[in-house]
């Protein structure tokens, strides 16, 4: 979907509040990091910083400069001196840009909100100096890598200015290559495609050691659709076409409820920091605090 | 242009006006909105009505019309007549025993005659001849012609010439007497669709060629007359009276007229009593003249002038009760109305229109582009 220079114009201005409402925040990892470039984030690698932890006695192999001479001198037993090490966390975002993302238009939709969830936690990670990559489903060409360089945050707004959300990509490819090269992914989608598959790469990941989140975004006229709707029918799948009358609107609410709660206990289920973010509820900027704060969902999102 | 089956277009008319009709109350399909969770939705059928208060898919809406036009026309099978302006004529010519002369026949069809006209020469039947000329070697009957026969003949004849001609006119040239019809006459006549012209010619004096000499000698005699019976009882008379003559002697009655001849009968003389003395009667053979006064030869009553006029009166054509019937006969030969149009006429099944062909066609043609026109819509739609 070709985008108008208008949008982009006012897609910068968008972002340019975000920055500054998301500037200082910190997006700590939820566990600790098995790499070993020096970051703020807990390393499971023992290593040799100045943070003393602890003493262990020395075992061949161990590098000399690492045993503490004096207390060799007082003990005359040789001891290594070792210390916590922190590491960085390299993050990616994964963006669902399916057809089902442009919703209620494509203007000011669910895509939108995705957009600039995107650009407030690559902001958040990339300022704590975890590397930082996007990778748009579907889209190769649109991947960013993980990266701790200047720039990458205009990087990946320009990169997302060019794209709309169409098509029916899965979901389930671009979080597995995401996590072969970063320790933190962040789905951002409204999970309306291949869940199932997502769900079952999430579980892998995360027995890996890698952590997810899920953020599920949700358009409020899904919530409470409008009374004027009668037909609809799914963009991403054309054999879905039904009737929403006053007859069939219970049992849509009844059945969007169910289905949200189920998918939120999956997600959980899986170990994934899973949220929800309702278009047009709460600024985005909130919603992103939200989410590096590690604040679970509210009733009302639920 | 005309059209042989006009009522198809009429049909077609009718269907086009509830096309329009049914294009003002439409059922349509209703636009699909975008809704990623749609599918969360019951199901439940999609057709919903959608209320039209204007005219919907007004290029389907001229396709169709156009289509039933175009079918209703080609079965209507229009034809472009030929050039028609003149009157064409069927002269029905009457050569039976009932004309005068028919040399006055003949010249009066000679005088209506043109080229492309029919003439039909009747008597008790009927033939097609195609110049007057033949009137005159044509066999003439004793008996009174039939015009029913006629009018039959002048109907398929009419049928023939109309192609050529705008309007057909009946002319019934004939004494038209009372003896030439038949109780089928006034069915077949309204068959003609459309007035007749009458030339009426003398008739042949019924009394003068068809009375035989006998039953006026019986005038004479004592033989009893034709219709009568004999009296009862013989009585005597004082008088007989017929019109302005009267005759004055001792008549011995010995026939008396009774009422069931008297019935279709007219009385021309009456006793002085009043019952009457000598009738005439229409038969098949004419007009029948029975005279019930018997004039003794032995004296000298026939030398009376009153009996000399009297017997004169007797001996003239039947020609006032004639007279009376053939008006009525006359005025329904005419008929009112405008002359018959030619297409009034049941037409040939073989008269091709050549033109209904490329109509069908064109009509098939449009219902293609209908469907093909429906289903870009529908695609539209979907999309």
């Amino acid at each position: 979907m070709r985008r108008t220079p208008h949008d982009k114009g006012h897609d910068k201005v968008m972002y340019g509040a975000l920055l500054d409402a998301v500037r200082g925040l910190r997006w700590s990892a939820r566990r600790a990091s098995g790499i070993a470039a020096p970051g703020i984030h807990p390393s499971r690698v023992r290593g040799k910083s100045a943070e003393f932890t602890e003493y262990r006695s020395y075992r061949q192999g161990d590098d000399l400069r690492r045993i503490d001479w004096k207390l060799f001198a007082r003990s005359d037993r040789a001891y290594v001196r070792i210390s916590e090490a922190r590491a960085v966390t390299p993050t990616y975002i994964v963006l669902d840009a399916s057809a089902s993302m442009a919703y209620p238009d494509p203007a000011a939709s669910k895509w939108s909100l995705a957009k600039q969830l995107t650009v407030g936690l690559t902001s958040v990670a990339h300022s704590g100096g975890d590397p930082t990559g996007v990778m748009v489903a579907g889209i190769p060409a649109a991947t960013i890598q993980p990266r701790t360089r200047r720039g990458v945050i205009g990087e990946v707004i320009r990169t997302l200015e060019d794209i709309g959300a169409a098509g029916s990509n899965g979901l389930a490819p671009s979080v597995l290559a995401a996590a072969r090269s970063s320790a933190r992914i962040a789905i951002v989608s409204d999970f309306l495609g291949d869940l199932d598959e997502t769900l079952r790469a999430a579980r892998e990941i995360i027995a890996a050691g890698r952590d997810v989140y899920a953020l599920h975004v949700i358009a409020s006229e899904e919530i409470d659709p409008p009374i004027s709707v009668s037909a609809v029918a799914d963009p991403e799948r054309t054999d879905v076409r039904r009737t929403l009358t006053a007859g069939t609107r219970g049992g849509y609410l009844r059945a969007f409820g169910d289905w949200r709660e189920v998918t939120a206990s999956r997600w959980l289920a899986s170990g994934a920091a899973y949220r929800v973010i309702i278009a047009g509820q709460e600024p985005v900027s909130h919603a992103v605090r939200r989410i590096v704060r590690d604040v679970p969902a509210t009733s009302q999102s639920r | 242009m005309s059209f042989l089956a006009p009522g198809f277009l009429v049909a077609a008319v009718a269907a086009a006006c509830g096309v329009i009709a049914l294009h003002f109350i439409v059922t349509r399909r209703p636009r699909a909105h975008t809704f990623p969770t749609a599918r969360f939705v019951p199901e439940a059928p999609t057709a919903a009505r959608v209320r039209s208060i204007q005219l919907s898919d007004l290029s389907l809406l001229v396709i169709r019309i156009l289509t039933i036009l175009l079918a209703g026309a080609a079965l209507a099978r229009p034809i472009f007549p030929l050039h028609r302006e003149r009157i064409a004529r069927v002269i029905a010519a009457d050569v039976s025993g009932a004309v005068a002369s028919l040399k006055e026949t003949r010249d009066s069809v000679r005088i209506l005659f043109r080229p492309g006209d029919a003439i039909v020469v009747f008597d008790t039947a009927a033939r097609s001849i195609v110049s007057p000329e033949s009137i005159a070697v044509s066999r003439r009957t004793p008996r009174s012609g039939s015009i029913s026969t006629a009018l039959v003949a002048a109907l398929r004849a009419g049928a023939g010439v109309k192609q050529g001609a705008d309007s057909v006119e009946l002319v019934i040239v004939s004494p038209v007497t009372s003896s030439e019809r038949d109780r089928a006459t006034k069915r077949i006549r309204a068959l003609w669709p459309g007035r007749a012209r009458l030339v009426q010619v003398t008739a042949e004096s019924t009394a003068k060629s068809l009375l035989p000499r006998a039953q006026l000698s019986n005038f004479l005699s004592t033989a009893r007359p034709p219709f009568a019976v004999a009296r009862s009882q013989v009585d005597t008379a004082s008088a007989a009276v017929m019109q302005n003559h009267v005759i004055v002697a001792s008549f011995e009655r010995r026939w008396r007229f009774t009422a069931e001849s008297l019935g279709r009968a007219r009385v021309i003389a009456r006793w002085a009593d009043g019952e009457p003395a000598a009738i005439e009667r229409d038969s098949a053979l004419g007009c029948v003249r029975s005279v019930a006064i018997p004039i003794d030869s032995a004296g000298d009553l026939l030398l009376r002038p009153s009996v000399i006029q009297f017997r004169a009166s007797l001996d003239v054509p039947c020609r006032s009760a004639a007279s009376k019937s053939d008006t009525a006969l006359r005025n329904m030969l005419i008929g009112t109305g405008r002359l018959a149009r030619s297409a009034q006429f049941s037409q040939p099944a073989d008269i091709e229109s050549p033109l209904s062909r490329w109509l069908a066609a064109l009509a098939i043609v449009l219902a293609i582009v209908d469907i093909l026109v429906r289903r870009m819509r529908t695609t539209e739609a979907e999309e």
